[in-house]
């Protein structure tokens, strides 16, 4: 098996990486790209940390091939926002105190942000069945939850 | 109550940015230049001796660096566990382990190491190691290995066959007289899981060995300056030329990495030295469940003789816990167990006595709680059966019998806070304590029943183990202040909370504070985060460092201002002369003239002032903590299932006496996350083997751990019952919110169904056997 050039769109680039047609997708976005946001608390899609959307949808990107991602939009927490220009989601888990040793975060915000880019209004449970593949040890997902229906709420009142 | 400006405040968190833009760096995410990858090879029998073992094959793998095993690395004997590091004379630290040993004692114990230019190729390497391995005999249940069939696994017990250390005694009283004296006995025994800490990053360590025999290592630990001493010992190293710091953040720890992270950092450096290049190693989550500590399963009996009139007046617990392979905590841990278990009801006759018990299961150590949810259980659940047989309300006769400030207990520091009553009242009241009894329809299939819990807990573990902090408090040159304290910050908010402290000490804004943490090169010696310590105890230091510190610029200030220093106060970075109208004062301009009155100088200028005369604030904060006791009580509902068995927690009130939230909404969070955890361990979350010692639950997906979709409403209330010995009056609360969950939700469970359960967790099959049964005994 020989190396192959994947083209995809990451985070709103056009990317051209050399890989490996055993790498997954998580080890290409952090290895290759350095995006170290990507997290991986299990390597077998059981723990959501390595979470980005890839066409629209969440995923877990530790057992996705990343010959998979060949022409496809990919989205990283990295590429959703930052200081001056937080993302609604990365905004309500700051500040209502959803983070704690931060592990889980950035894929929980990715799963979090799938749901919300389909349905601004979300229910208590649509949340729930949405960040239930992202394993959260330290908070009690209970501020976590909150942040992401306070997410909803600004993102349907900024429109 | 005091007014603060900074403590008492909901801050957002100094680490929130990173870790929300994904910027926020781990160990996990950590890499050099040239760096390799270490992989580790385990042992796939329970106990077994190694007849040969051959690496020739993987050394000659192209890409291989470096392959280690018990023939070429140091033979020194150790304790992956700080307690090598903690343990006060008398007692002696139990040290059994080696990086590798002849011998491997668990399924999972390490055998080998390689270090190769790839994961890949490491992963490759490992299967070119020949093994041929002795089976032995082996023995995976405390009680078991204490008869006298049973293998011995180590050859250093004293006390009796494979029993861990010392047997913890605590004596107070008399009870067997006390137990002669009682209406009312109640004895039961009650059989704990193993379970897991499952903090979302595994164990992890990069390693760097310079040529001059510097050692670097960037780790997951909990405690990087104790686990300095560990390294330094195994390798030979004075403590002066070995750093050991988090990169910054860790992801979680929750016990599992107080010393070394499993056996990451030792194995790390082993292979750097041998490679002479950096080496990271990251276990797996599978290795994460096998080979790094879990929680103490065992068993544990519950005697309580109680007055007619509800008084307890006897009270005698034992317990015998799984301490598997090696010795982590495995003295401690049925210490504490034996210590809280006693701490919480003001019992004249009380006795414990406790081990743990070698076992060829993957070694026992910290979680969170450490032995006090092993305790509060089965305590717990038999409070509530005195209740029923005295036909007394389970909170009057808590509330009848619970510890008072400045009752004698079994402790060695004193009582002097407890919030406990207003705990069980706030609690009670969230939850709806009065609908108890009436939750439920005749015929119903789903029953819902609503149990408390209570308990107490530590603020650190002086005097029980070493404990102290230093912190230090500098003055920049333009008036803004760091701070370093040695204690790491593994997701509980140290970061954000410590920096809060020293900024309301010194009167400025919390954003003029930044802290270095988690470094043994930058920091001064801390033991570390555990045992719900590091706000109470690194705190303590802090509060120490920014008094001295503020004592030092008061005085210069008062020079500079001729008067007093006594009559000088800081706040919002100035410092003004009290009971004066500031008015037109010109420090808030910044243009003085020469000469002119000064009434108030900012903490900037002042700051500059002293450095053109070569002086600079710096405060020293040396502390050995007192101790004090967080209380706290929990009420769950919860609905039982009884055509299916499933326990569903609905809500869990969960008041907790804290001291002083210094950042409410951290705490909370704190006690939200312990809730959860608790509801796990009492309903769905263990490790069982098999028949040859391997565990069934060694990933995600097997471990039932409580997702999104399994919370219930949480009540988190905080009370603040004042500690003097605490900064600004606070206790502990890292581990709190675990310790009463399981006996709460196990007194909903009878009280929903009236089927009392002596094992965890309530599984369904477990629940649905039980209800199957009781059934059937009243048809």
């Amino acid at each position: 098996m020989s190396s192959k050039i994947l083209t995809f769109t990451l985070n709103g680039e056009t990317i051209r990486v050399v890989v490996e047609p055993t790498d997954m997708l998580a080890d290409v976005l952090r290895d290759k790209l350095n995006l170290i946001g990507v997290k991986k608390g299990c390597g077998q899609g059981e723990c959501g940390a390595c979470t980005v959307i890839m066409n629209g949808d969440a995923v877990t990107s530790c057992i996705i091939p990343a010959l998979k991602a060949e022409g496809a939009v990919v989205e990283t927490i990295e590429g959703i926002g930052g200081p001056g220009k937080y993302h609604p989601l990365q905004e309500s888990f700051m500040d209502l105190g959803a983070i704690q040793c931060g592990f889980c975060t950035p894929g929980m915000i990715m799963s979090a942000k799938a749901l919300l880019d389909k349905n601004e209004q979300p229910t208590r449970e649509e949340i729930r069945e949405a960040i239930s593949g992202n394993i959260c040890r330290c908070t009690g997902y209970v501020k976590i939850e909150k942040a992401v229906s306070t997410a909803a709420e600004k993102i349907r009142e900024g429109k | 109550m005091k007014n603060y400006n900074v403590v008492g405040q909901s801050v957002r968190r100094l680490d929130a940015a990173e870790k929300a833009t994904g910027t926020a760096v781990f160990s996990s995410d950590f890499t050099l230049p040239g760096m390799l990858y270490g992989k580790v090879l385990r042992s796939p029998y329970a106990h077994a001796r190694i007849v040969s073992i051959d690496t020739t094959e993987a050394e000659k793998l192209p890409g291989v660096k470096a392959v280690v095993t018990y023939k070429n690395t140091p033979r020194e004997i150790f304790n992956t566990s700080a307690t090598m590091t903690f343990t006060v004379p008398a007692l002696k630290p139990v040290l059994d382990q080696y990086i590798f040993d002849s011998v491997v004692r668990y399924v999972g114990d390490e055998v080998a190491a390689v270090a190769a230019v790839s994961e890949k190729l490491a992963e490759e390497a490992l299967k070119l190691i020949k093994v041929e391995y002795e089976e032995l005999p082996a023995v995976f249940d405390p009680l078991e290995a204490m008869k006298p069939e049973a293998p011995d696994i180590h050859a250093n017990c004293k006390e009796g066959k494979n029993i861990i250390g010392e047997i913890i005694k605590i004596p107070m009283g008399d009870v067997e007289k006390g137990f002669k004296e009682c209406d009312l006995v109640i004895e039961k025994r009650f059989k704990l899981p193993i379970v897991k800490q499952v903090q979302m990053e595994t164990q992890a360590a990069v390693a760097q060995v310079e040529v001059n025999g510097k050692i670097t290592v960037w780790s997951t630990t909990q405690t990087p300056h104790p686990t300095r001493m560990i390294l330094a010992k195994i390798f030979g190293v004075p403590n002066s030329k070995i750093r050991v710091l988090n990169p910054p953040y860790v992801g979680g720890g929750f016990g599992v990495r107080i010393g070394l992270s499993a056996k990451a950092e030792p194995i790390a450096v082993a292979l750097a030295m041998q490679a002479g290049k950096p080496v990271r190693v990251i276990y797996s989550r599978e290795e994460d469940f096998m080979a790094s500590d879990t929680r103490h399963g065992g068993y544990v009996t519950v005697k309580l003789g109680a007055k007619k009139d509800g008084t307890f007046h006897a009270l005698d617990l034992k317990a015998a816990l799984n301490g598997g392979a090696y010795c982590s905590f495995s003295t401690e841990t049925p210490g504490v167990l034996g210590a809280m278990g006693l701490a919480v009801y003001r019992i004249p006759n009380q006795s414990y006595y406790g081990h743990s018990v070698y076992t060829n299961v993957t070694p026992a150590g910290a979680m969170r709680g450490f032995g006090n949810p092993q305790a509060m259980f089965p305590i717990e659940s038999v409070v509530d059966m005195m209740a029923e047989e005295l036909g007394m309300d389970p909170l009057e006769l808590r509330l009848k019998n619970i510890m008072r400030a400045g009752d004698p207990w079994c402790l060695p520091y004193p009582c002097q806070s407890t919030g406990l009553a207003e705990c069980i009242e706030r609690g009670a009241k969230s939850i709806g304590w009065e609908r108890r009894g009436s939750l439920n329809q005749p015929g119903a299939k789903k029953l819902r029943g609503i149990g408390v819990g209570v308990g107490t807990h530590v603020s650190n573990s002086w005097p029980f183990c070493v404990d102290y902090d230093n912190a230090i408090v500098t003055v920049q040159q333009d008036g803004s202040i760091h701070l370093a304290s040695g204690v790491p910050d593994i997701g509980t908010g140290t970061s954000t909370a410590l920096p809060q402290l020293a900024a309301e000490v010194l009167g400025v804004g919390l954003e003029e504070v930044s802290l270095t943490f988690g470094d043994t090169l930058s920091t001064p010696f801390d033991i570390g985060s555990h045992a719900s310590r590091t706000l109470y105890a690194a705190g303590t230091a802090v509060v120490a460092a920014a008094e001295d510190a503020k004592r030092q610029i008061l005085e210069y200030a008062a020079d500079f201002l001729k008067v007093s220093p006594e009559r000088l106060e800081i706040k919002d970075s100035l410092i003004y002369i009290t009971g004066r109208e500031l008015g037109e004062d010109c420090a808030g301009t910044g243009v003085c003239k020469t000469g002119e009155e000064r009434i108030s100088v900012t903490l900037q200028e002042l700051a500059y002032h002293a450095h053109l005369r070569n002086k600079q604030f710096i405060g020293v904060g040396r502390i050995v903590p007192e101790n004090a006791p967080p209380w706290h009580a929990h009420f769950a509902e919860v609905e039982v299932d009884t055509e299916t068995g499933q326990v569903k927690v609905i809500r869990v009130a969960a008041a907790h006496d804290v001291g002083k939230a210094i950042n409410p909404v951290i705490v909370e969070g704190q006690i939200e996350g312990g809730v959860l955890q608790g509801v796990g361990y009492a309903v769905s979350e263990e490790i069982v083997h098999d028949a040859k010692g391997r565990p069934l639950h060694n990933s995600l997906h097997k471990y039932l751990l409580p997702t999104a979709e399994d919370i219930p409403e949480i009540d988190a209330i905080i009370v603040e019952a004042s500690d003097p010995s605490g900064p600004f009056g606070a206790k502990g609360v890292g581990e709190t919110g675990l310790v009463p969950t399981a006996g709460a939700i196990a007194n909903a469970v009878y009280n929903a169904t009236g089927v009392r359960f002596y094992e965890i967790p309530m599984t369904e099959e477990k629940v649905f056997r039980a209800l199957s049964a009781a059934k059937n005994s009243t048809c």
